[in-house]
């Protein structure tokens, strides 16, 4: 009986091993996790014909102090939710702010807000998704039509029509070769064209905002932006299940296949003599 | 010998044991698999070399070396930049034992997101210099001899598994808002017919 036992118990405890060994691979499997804290990115442009020279408050704090008219942050982390934004006349303070507005961020996106309006009734935020992924070694643009009187306006680079937008729309990414380049945005509305020549690197986004007032102050403009272009994530691993020449060394996967085939039948002989002797 | 004889528990037990043994082998092809493997540039921690790698006149302005004690990583730093599928390149000198700083970012050490990749594993399944990065945890440290020589040390604040497109690029490519080295290499199954892994890991760290 005691010899049954320990039989018993013995290969019980391999068993045992062999759930353990299971569990805790299934156990440090990766799984995709919450991005709970993954902060949202805001880059802010003044385009309200509006308002002067402001400063910006967020949640109660100060966030940007004497934002000119026509000035573009860089982008800034910001915690994912609602914030709220409120925008005074610089030097007022913020219980004169001209605009309050609750603000939704998600994490891991990426914005651009405009402070736009040209009266108090029209003074609003206006959010834009972006996206900075890189073009391999090309350039990235995207007009903004930010000009109240602007209506529907169209972007040509070097005298090529791209695309065109109405006010406070996108004209969508398009993509250039790196080089100089002259933009060229005409208003049918107003009859007029605003130009910009800038050279565009490779692997840069490149923002072109029309701004100001055609027919009023503070006058029409392009305002431009430029950061650098982000590439996706690389791919760095490889296929398990290839075939690797010998050239590898003594741990090649052949030599790999060699050694399990052997530890199994050399496994499984001893195994057999051993049940044999016992049972002789 | 009968039949009954080999279905008792000690032979059972035995062909248990070549499992276990089986699976540790089988593992080596696993790349979601817990495996420990030394090899050239990844060295225990115990018996980790001060680095001597120091520049020269003619040296790139990138960094020169990683080290991760905690995973005994002792690597060279290749400068990538971005590869004709736009996403970010990997090391081509020695693609399985180097690791690749994104050259278009800040180099480690500047205010910004610095980022270095790795590879996980080899065709066949063996371990590359990455291998061991899913191991890495809060509070480990991970050092970068820049190429003046000097040695900057950055402390890992969280790790991270995202499906590739839904990575939050900016964060790791793009936040200024401190001094950061992320570090990313692949990690999930392997999928044949993408010929990709299912995810990425990502090794977020701050200058200390």
């Amino acid at each position: 009986m005691e010899t049954k036992k320990s039989r018993l118990s013995w290969g019980g405890m391999a068993l045992l091993l062999c759930g353990m060994c299971a569990l805790t691979s299934l156990f440090l499997a990766p799984g995709p996790r919450a991005l709970a804290a993954t902060p949202a990115f805001v880059r802010i442009i003044h385009a309200s014909p509006f308002v002067a020279t402001a400063d910006i408050f967020v949640d109660g704090s100060p966030f940007l102090t004497s934002f000119g008219f026509g000035a573009v942050t860089d982008y800034k982390a910001v915690p994912p939710g609602s914030h709220k934004v409120q925008i005074a006349l610089e030097g007022k303070g913020i219980a004169a702010s001209a605009l309050t507005q609750v603000f939704s961020v998600q994490p891991g996106m990426v914005y651009t807000v405009v402070a736009t309006g040209t009266s108090a009734s029209t003074l609003a935020l206006k959010a834009f998704i972006d996206s900075n992924l890189a073009t391999s070694g090309n350039a990235k643009v995207r007009m903004y039509q930010l000009s109240p009187d602007g209506g529907w306006m169209s972007i040509q680079a070097n005298s090529k029509y791209m695309t065109g937008a109405s006010y406070l729309q996108d004209s969508g990414y398009f993509t250039l070769s790196a080089g100089s380049v002259t933009f060229t945005l005409d208003s049918a509305a107003a009859g007029k064209s605003l130009s910009m020549s800038m050279t565009l690197p490779a692997n840069t986004v490149t923002s072109v905002f029309a701004v100001g007032m055609f027919h009023g102050n503070p006058k029409a403009e392009l305002v431009s932006a430029q950061t650098t272009a982000l590439p996706g994530l690389p791919q760095t691993g490889s296929d398990p299940y290839a075939v690797v020449s010998n050239s590898n060394g003594p741990f090649g996967a052949p030599w790999l296949l060699i050694a399990l085939a052997a530890l199994v039948v050399g496994g499984t002989l001893l195994t057999w003599r051993l049940f044999a002797r016992d049972k002789g | 010998m009968g039949m009954f004889s080999l279905r008792g528990s000690r032979f059972w037990g035995f062909i248990a044991l070549l499992l276990v043994l089986c699976c540790g082998l089988v593992g080596c092809d696993n790349p979601s698999g817990p495996v420990q493997v030394a090899h050239a540039n990844m060295l225990p921690a115990s018996t980790q070399q001060a680095p001597t790698a120091l520049p020269t006149r003619d040296a790139p302005p990138g960094p020169r070396r990683l080290l991760i004690p905690a995973i005994g990583v002792n690597a060279a730093i290749e400068d990538v930049g971005i590869a004709s599928s736009g996403d970010l390149g990997t090391p081509t000198r020695s693609p399985w034992t180097d690791t690749g700083w994104y050259m278009n970012g800040p180099r480690p050490g500047e205010r910004g997101s610095a980022v270095i990749d790795g590879h996980l594993d080899r065709p066949g399944g063996l371990p590359a210099v990455f291998w061991r990065l899913r191991e890495v945890r809060a509070g480990n440290e991970v050092d970068v001899i820049n190429s003046e020589g000097k040695m900057l040390r950055f402390r890992v604040t969280d790790v991270e598994y995202y499906q590739p497109r839904d990575a939050p690029i900016q964060q790791i490519f793009g936040n200024t808002s401190g001094t950061y080295l992320n570090l990313i290499t692949c990690a999930g199954d392997w999928i044949p017919i993408q010929h990709q892994t299912t995810l990425r890991l990502v090794v977020y760290t701050t200058l200390i």
